[in-house]
């Protein structure tokens, strides 16, 4: 029976009298001893307190302990009985002088059963209220809310009862009728209050409606669709068109002389990863680039995270534009960063002029003009009440008074941080632009004022005067109209940045939700088609107004509301036809950039590419129901994961563990994952020492290199041939490891210059450990600082990635090998990697051989000799089994409870008064020993298990795309290439997979993807 | 609403031998009554009686003992109590009978006619007395029955608002 159960069934059968027997025999209980001397036995007096007090305890106390009682009586009775045995003597006196004690125990007895039912029946022992156990035809329709309408004899219960039920429900707050709150002045003002902690996008009323809202980085953000949609939205991205709100990606800008921007930025970027801010199709401002940030001169430590950047392509002026976006997570650390690199202060109000003189304009602009962020409308309109004009756009990733752009004194490079002033939307799947074609329509020209008063397009009408810029804009659309006769965004070149100037999509909104599907017809043969295919969208296409602040907040100024559309729509002649605003119609600038999809590895190239698109902000709404209405599927969080997921890429900030963001992700993924496990019964929870699971809610990587590390010393310097080899593995035969010492033994004297190379470099390394050893002491939590890197040399990886690969048998890739121009795997090669990178952690894919769902956190362990041989001769072998683990902390655990009743026993006996109970003992039941969790520092995790560790998995599921079980986590660099190493040449790369909750291993094969 | 009817039999164990009394608990009295009932009734009467059959209520120091059946077949059970001999615990075998006090459909309703029974019993006793002292005794229990229920209710009140909160 449930707990719940026996409580409720507790409650009912509080009242009710417990059997009384008599005393049982006089056994072999030694008896006497009491401390109360006991009166002569048949003494009436006794017997009576003895009844009474019997009574007294059945009644009050709760009948499910009556064995408690029984115990007590029992005792209390043998006790008497020891003395003399009362039990006898009564039995001589009732022979004896039968009538005067018959009467008074009669009588007695007969009183204390009278008690004992009189509190029965008194007490309603149902769940009922009071007017349900009066019979039906004394029930009043009333009775239920005014009390006198029920027998006085009920009265009183029922004016008790009503009083918990009251004290039980909620306080009604709503001070307003409801008609009042919908008020549109008062729903706004209560949507600006409740967005003040977690700033909403543009788009979250429409989200909040149809998805699961979750608060993070200080925004609320959909996570996933409220209706089943796991795989619709797969399919959406791989055959049709996933739409996202990216809003929430901060968007900083940095401006200032080119020069002046390439140097410092050099700095947090290193070549050794791909791009750098310098590339020059990037630089153009033609392409946008990818990278990943590390502090200023720290590379390969001090990860910052990845960042996409855009430069504002040349256009004559001395000063450029770069556009770096951030996801929310990092923004805080690459600001602080670009601030140093730059040397920025504060500029704000104290600022004082400086030779550039555009810049600063543009800044002072946005300090006067009151832009609509909540903080600038709060201090301009402080003391009044003001009524909230319209719905908050404001910023979640900064405090309230806090300046949102800094100048550099010396360069005059300034850095604004331009967080929700571009919308971003970002379309994922192959008909992404056959939807961007169809709801956008480029501007036409025009040249006439609308309203001269308003300054609605006036900027427009500036430019379309110029002829250059009329015909940079012809080019640009018609580019963009071409885009529709091209079979997949992935085939443009990757980042491909296209700027536009369009109408209001709102204009041409179909009148039915439609799907939007290309006509590839139409282009069959266009050479122009062809023509874009080969060289890409030309750089002047590129530019786009949106740089341009001004335009951008003229644009959001100017935007005709969705009321005053309507009522232009219902004044229509003919109803339903389409809407010419003429030259009324917003002319909004946009930026369109490829996302190339999947770039890395062989199979599915370009999955999963789409269209970012850059928008000024107020008019989100306007283009999203706009795409909503070609037929777009829309993802939350959790299919932006599952999108990286199946383009094998890592994704932010889940998994870059090496970077704060990382950290601070795991942490809160460890508490997050200990609630929900200890939210379980005890017995019914996982007991991960049992299977050899030191870590079921978190990576701990930071040991995890340090073991390896240890290993390679071990086995590699200290050990003389002869002696053990330290590691556990006892099923891996010293045979199988000694070749490996030797061998390495044999590569130190060969190649003596690469010798003094790794002593310089281990050195150098030990040092750098001596520093971080000191903080690494001691407990778990920091075993998640990092003393650890993430290789991402594009060099070492390609190399890696080679060697991954079986050079043997029926799955080997010659050709692949052969491309990659590889050096074979021998020592002198992979050691000075191994010494220069000792605690490297190395992002790898695993696609399960055969069955098998990998899930988080689940272990990749290097199978054994024998695991492979089992696995060529028998093909279906699925793998093999961890051995059962004793749960070492059971005892501890048990003594822990055990003490904990006994001091709950101890007190109850104490103090029978429900006293305060002090607050002490919640406290120590917060002990942090969890039955079948891993308490104290962890031992050596490599070794642990029968099979050696290499590395965990951060993210795993079964792929849709790709229709097996895959898994994407991170393995120790010194480890895996031990593992390389002694593998056969047509096993290379074959690891074994285990999740938390299992003993089973599964085979999978392990990819580095570059 | 569909539900179970039972009958609850509350009997009374009458007995000479006052050592009787220990071997008045639940189960010396159910298999003494089951006892009974097979014999009587035969194995088919058992079977009928035995379904939800249970000792409910069982108090030494009174003899009282409240008995459970189902509606359908608690003419057979109280046929049978008549023919209860003995009862029997602990290799100890005292004669006595059962002697039927009340049959409700609730065991509210037997507890309630045993209230009253009792404190006719107890007035009984009261009339009847001899001496002084045994007059004193019972006027003693008298009130205290009384008495103590009006504690108890206090203490129920405590126990509710502690509960509660």
């Amino acid at each position: 029976m449930s707990g719940a159960r026996e409580k409720k069934r507790a409650k009912k059968m509080r009242n009710q009298p417990a059997s009384v027997t008599l005393p049982a025999e006089p056994g072999p209980f030694p008896g006497g001893g009491g401390g109360r001397a006991c009166p002569p036995p048949g003494d009436v007096c006794s017997e009576q307190q003895y009844h009474q007090q019997k009574f007294l305890n059945q009644s009050s106390g709760p009948s499910y302990r009556k064995d408690q009682y029984f115990a007590k009586g029992q005792n209390r009775g043998e006790r008497g009985r020891g003395r003399g045995g009362w039990q006898g003597g009564r039995q001589s006196i009732s022979e004896e002088m039968p009538k005067y004690i018959t009467v008074s125990t009669f009588a007695q007895a007969r009183a204390a059963e009278i008690n004992a039912m009189l509190k029965a029946v008194a007490q309603k022992s149902s769940n009922s209220l009071v007017f349900q156990t009066l019979p039906r035809h004394m029930r009043r329709r009333a009775m239920s809310h005014n009390i006198k309408r029920l027998p006085r004899r009920l009265q009183e219960i029922a004016r008790k009862e009503a009083e918990k039920a009251v004290h039980q429900k909620k306080e009604q707050s709503k001070t307003k009728c409801r008609k009042a709150r919908r008020r549109h002045i008062n729903l706004v003002a209560e949507f600006n209050r409740r967005q003040r902690k977690n700033i909403w996008l543009e788009t979250h009323i429409w989200h909040a409606k149809r998805f699961h809202m979750a608060k993070k980085w200080g925004y609320c953000l959909g996570n996933s669709p409220t209706e089943k949609s796991y795989r619709a939205c797969y399919r959406a991205m791989a055959k049709h068109c996933l739409l996202q709100d990216l809003s929430y990606y901060c968007c900083l800008e940095l401006t200032g002389k080119e020069n002046e921007l390439l140097k410092p930025l050099a700095r947090i970027c290193s070549t050794e990863t791909g791009l750098t801010f310098e590339e020059a199709s990037c630089l153009s401002g033609r392409f946008e680039g990818s990278l990943n940030l590390y502090q200023a001169d720290r590379y390969p430590e001090g990860m910052l995270g990845p960042v996409t950047f855009i430069w504002k392509p040349r256009d004559g002026s001395e000063n450029r534009q770069l556009w770096i976006w951030v996801h929310p997570a990092l923004k805080q650390d690459v600001l602080r960063e670009l601030k140093t690199i730059f040397q920025c202060s504060e500029p704000e109000e104290i600022y004082i002029p400086e030779p550039v003189t555009t810049s600063i304009q543009e800044q002072k602009q946005t300090d006067i003009v009151p832009s609509l962020g909540k903080k600038r409308k709060m201090e301009d309109k402080e003391g009044e009440k003001a009524v909230p004009v319209k719905k908050i756009i404001g910023d979640g990733t900064r405090d309230a008074f806090q300046s949102y752009s800094w100048i550099s004194q010396t360069t005059g490079i300034v850095i604004s941080d331009r967080t929700m002033e571009i919308l971003r939307y970002r379309l994922i799947g192959p008909l992404s632009h056959s939807v961007l074609t169809e709801t956008l329509k480029a501007a036409s020209l025009q040249t006439e004022m609308a309203d001269s008063e308003t300054g609605l397009n006036n900027w427009w009408v500036e430019n379309c005067k110029d002829s250059e810029k009329v015909s940079l804009h012809q080019c640009q659309s018609a580019i963009f109209e071409l885009l529709e006769g091209i079979s997949s965004p992935s085939e443009m070149p990757p980042g491909t940045i296209l700027g536009l100037t369009v109408g209001d999509p709102r204009v041409n909104l179909p009148k039915k939700k439609t799907k939007a599907v290309p006509d590839f017809e139409k282009y069959q043969d266009n050479d122009k088609v062809r023509q874009l295919y080969l060289e890409g969208v030309p750089v002047d296409c590129a530019h786009s107004f949106i740089w341009d602040q001004d335009i951008c907040k003229n644009v959001t100024e100017n935007k005709i509301s969705e009321q005053d559309l309507n009522h232009m729509r219902a004044q229509l002649l003919v109803p339903g036809s389409h809407l010419d605003l003429g030259p009324s119609e917003s002319k909004i600038p946009i930026l369109l950039v490829q996302q190339p999809g999947k770039m890395a590895g062989e199979d599915r190239p370009g999955w999963g590419s789409g269209w970012d698109i850059y928008l000024p902000k107020g008019w989100g709404m306007a283009f999203w129901i706009p795409f909503i209405y070609r037929g777009v599927r829309v993802g939350g969080l959790q299919e932006a994961l599952k999108h990286s997921e199946y383009q094998r890429i890592p994704h932010t900030p889940n998994d870059f563990p090496d970077c704060q963001a990382g950290m601070q992700f795991a942490k809160e993924l460890e508490t997050s994952l200990l609630e929900k496990f200890k939210r379980r019964p005890p017995a019914k929870r996982v007991n991960y020492v049992k299977l050899g699971t030191l870590s079921p809610f978190f990576c701990p990587w930071g040991q995890l290199t340090k073991n390896w590390e240890g290993r390679m010393k071990a086995s590699g310097e200290l050990l003389h041939p002869s002696s053990p080899h330290p590691e556990r593995c006892a099923t891996e035969g010293h045979s199988f490891c000694d070749p490996e010492a030797e061998v390495l033994k044999e590569a130190s004297p060969e190649t003596g210059e690469v010798e003094t190379m790794e002593v310089t470099s281990s050195e150098g390394v030990l040092k750098t450990e001596d520093v971080t050893g000191t903080q690494n002491f001691g407990e778990r939590d920091e075993t998640m600082t990092s003393d650890f890197i993430v290789l991402r040399s594009e060099k070492l990886l390609m190399q890696l990635s080679a060697w991954c690969y079986p050079t043997a048998g029926k799955d080997r890739r010659v050709r692949l090998v052969s491309r990659l121009g590889q050096k074979e795997m021998t020592e002198d090669v992979f050691m000075p990697i191994l010494m220069s990178y000792p605690r490297a952690l190395v992002w790898v894919t695993l696609s399960l051989l055969r069955k098998g769902n990998p899930e988080l956190h689940a272990m990749i362990c290097i199978p054994t000799e024998d695991d492979l041989l089992h696995l060529s001769k028998d093909k279906l072998f699925c793998g093999p089994q961890e051995p059962k683990h004793c749960d070492i902390f059971k005892h501890k655990v048990q003594k822990l409870k055990e003490e904990k009743k006994k001091k709950k026993d101890n007190r109850k006996a104490l103090e029978g008064d429900p006293l305060n109970v002090p607050d002490k003992e919640t406290t120590e039941e917060h002990e942090d020993l969890i039955l079948g969790l891993w308490s104290g520092a962890l031992p050596d995790v490599t070794s642990h298990c029968s099979r050696t560790l290499l590395g965990y998995v951060t993210r795993g599921d079964f792929s849709l795309a790709a229709g097996c079980g895959e898994a994407l986590g991170f393995v120790s660099l010194t480890g895996l290439l031990y593992m390389l190493h002694r593998q056969p040449a047509d096993k290379k790369g074959l690891v074994l997979l285990r999740t938390p909750a299992s003993l089973q291993y599964r085979f999978a094969r392990l990819n580095i993807e570059v | 609403m569909v539900r179970f009817k039972n009958r609850y039999v509350l009997c009374e164990v009458v007995s000479e031998d006052p050592r009787c009394r220990q071997c008045i608990e639940d189960r010396a009295v159910g298999l003494a009554v089951r006892d009974a009932i097979g014999r009587v009734h035969g194995d088919y009467g058992l079977a009928c009686c035995s379904i939800s059959f249970t000792v409910k209520y069982v108090n030494a120091y009174t003899g009282t003992v409240l008995l459970r059946c189902r509606k359908d077949f608690y003419r057979l059970l109280c046929s049978a109590l008549p023919f209860v001999r003995q009862l029997e615990s602990r290799g100890q075998r005292y004669p006595c009978a059962l002697h039927t006090l009340h049959v409700g459909g609730t065991i509210r309703t037997c507890q309630k006619f045993l209230i009253q029974y009792n404190r006719r019993q107890l007035l009984t006793l009261l009339q009847n007395c001899t001496n002084e002292e045994e007059r004193r005794c019972i006027q003693k229990s008298l009130l205290s029955c009384s008495l103590t229920e009006e504690q108890s209710q206090s203490g129920d009140e405590e126990d509710d608002g502690t509960e509660t909160d």
